[in-house]
């Protein structure tokens, strides 16, 4: 895999809220072609900051980001604006664990949105492409519904759908299933699914176990701020290398067993 | 006690009091109008990251909201003409008294509407690539408005209520024309109590829309 040339390429990734709080020390990271990156860590390790950080998001204090050989985002220092290609960022896509559908929109108006204000694409066409992703993803009948009345899952697939309107060319999914019923978190992980199967580029952070060996190619184990470990999903949940890897999984492993 | 109760001095002065009335909605009407729009653009002011236009809007609102309505009127009306020397029409002076207490009031719900809504859905528009205006635009302000509707509906009709205390300066709105009456005809139980009744009148079904507006615009 290191014949091929990154397509996404973090180098010294640094992110402070405050000067206390400093929560990215200094990130790398290469996610080649092909590669589902699922993101494991501590909580405040920078998992879902990494993210925010990849959708510019959040103003970064130093390092930078190519994108596909393309500089995406580059740090000017601590509470300076980030330099941002904002071509580059209309490539990524971003769903959030807490769905932000619009509530004053219908389903399908979420949908079509941004491709017809930001992207000019004609009502008619964005509308038609809005129904067929809906159906696709199981909520046909729910075109016309507002997002109150769906249930979590649903509304997380709408939020899916919102942001594949777009042709991203990279979908980061930050804990997405994290505040859906446990009865639910299947049929949005099944829609993961079936974006890894069309090979999507993801970069995904969740406390899922069983659903990171399942959809990952490669597993990166995220804590302090930097890149601890990253590997296969079998060597890390299976052969993880370093002592911090280990003792997280343990923790996770043992408190997912115990929970079940 | 031996006073007798008859309305009949009382409504056959109703013609004097709907005159007055209609003083009163032209009051309410306008101040309303100018204190939905006003009170947006006041907000905006407010919510600004120059403290040059937060400031003074801060002042304005906090000066308005935490002076009795009643002072204000009176100010406006007393001090207005002798320190800048200017004389409007009385009913001007009302209205303009009266709008600048709704604006106060209004910028507040406007801008507690606006910062309810969740950061979120900022981040949100980003990653859908919506500009900052077209954010504002599609995403913000349409909720913030939903969200606000109801206050600004109870904000009307407390300024509907308010209105009364123009009677003070003399301009002849319903409240003046009700204690006109009750002085000529010795009346005032009757005068007043009728007096209350059309405010009454006109207060309720507009707190009944409010209610409904609430419950329909609710927003999950």
């Amino acid at each position: 895999m290191t014949d091929k040339a990154p397509f996404i390429k973090i180098r010294g990734l640094k992110k402070s809220y405050s000067p206390e709080i400093q929560v990215l020390k200094g990130l790398d990271l290469d996610m080649y072609p092909g590669d589902r990156i699922v993101v494991i860590g501590p909580s405040g390790g920078g998992k879902s900051t990494l993210l925010r950080c990849m959708m510019g998001l959040e103003n970064i204090d130093a390092g930078t980001i190519e994108f596909d050989s393309k500089m995406y985002i580059a740090g000017k220092g601590v509470g300076k604006m980030n330099d941002i290609n904002k071509s580059v960022q209309k490539q990524v896509g971003m769903v959030f664990q807490h769905y932000t559908l619009f509530p004053h929109l219908t389903i399908l108006q979420n949908l079509t949105l941004a491709p017809i204000k930001s992207r000019g694409i004609p009502r008619s066409e964005a509308e038609d492409k809005a129904r067929g992703l809906l159906k696709r993803l199981g909520l046909a009948d729910k075109a016309g519904a507002q997002p109150s009345q769906l249930s979590g899952g649903q509304k997380q697939r709408v939020a899916i759908a919102r942001a594949l309107m777009l042709s991203p060319n990279l979908m980061l999914f930050d804990e997405v299933t994290s505040a859906l019923d446990p009865e639910l978190v299947n049929e949005v992980e099944s829609v993961m699914m079936q974006l890894a199967e069309q090979q999507m580029p993801m970069m995904i952070v969740t406390h899922d176990m069983w659903f990171a060996k399942n959809i990952a190619t490669r597993v990166v184990f995220c804590a302090g701020g930097v890149v601890v470990e990253d590997g296969t999903p079998e060597q890390i949940f299976t052969n993880p290398k370093e002592q911090r890897t280990r003792d997280f999984l343990e923790k996770i492993l043992h408190t997912t067993e115990s929970a079940a | 006690m031996s006073y007798d109760i008859d309305f009949f001095y009382a409504l056959r002065g109703i013609d004097q009091l709907l005159e007055g009335l209609k003083i009163t909605l032209t009051l309410s009407a306008v101040s309303i109008i100018i204190g939905v729009t006003l009170g947006f653009v006041v907000c905006l002011l407010l919510m600004s990251r120059s403290r040059l236009l937060s400031f003074p809007a801060m002042t304005f609102i906090e000066i308005f909201r935490c002076t009795p309505a009643l002072i204000q009127i009176v100010w406006i009306f007393y001090c207005v003409p002798m320190l800048f020397n200017v004389f409007l029409d009385p009913i001007v002076m009302g209205i303009l008294a009266l709008s600048l207490n709704l604006i106060a009031f209004n910028a507040e719900a406007y801008r507690a509407a606006i910062q309810s809504i969740p950061k979120a859905h900022l981040d949100a528009s980003v990653a859908l690539g919506l500009s900052p205006l077209q954010t504002q635009l599609y995403v913000i302000l349409p909720q913030a408005v939903r969200l606000a509707l109801p206050v600004l509906v109870t904000n009307g009709i407390s300024i509907f209520q308010q209105s009364a205390l123009v009677a003070i300066v003399a301009i002849e709105d319903l409240m003046y024309m009700g204690k006109m009456l009750s002085t000529e005809t010795y009346r005032p139980i009757e005068t007043f109590t009728l007096v209350a009744l059309i405010y009454f009148a006109i207060a309720l079904p507009a707190m009944f829309i409010s209610n409904r507006l609430e419950k329909r615009l609710k927003v999950a």
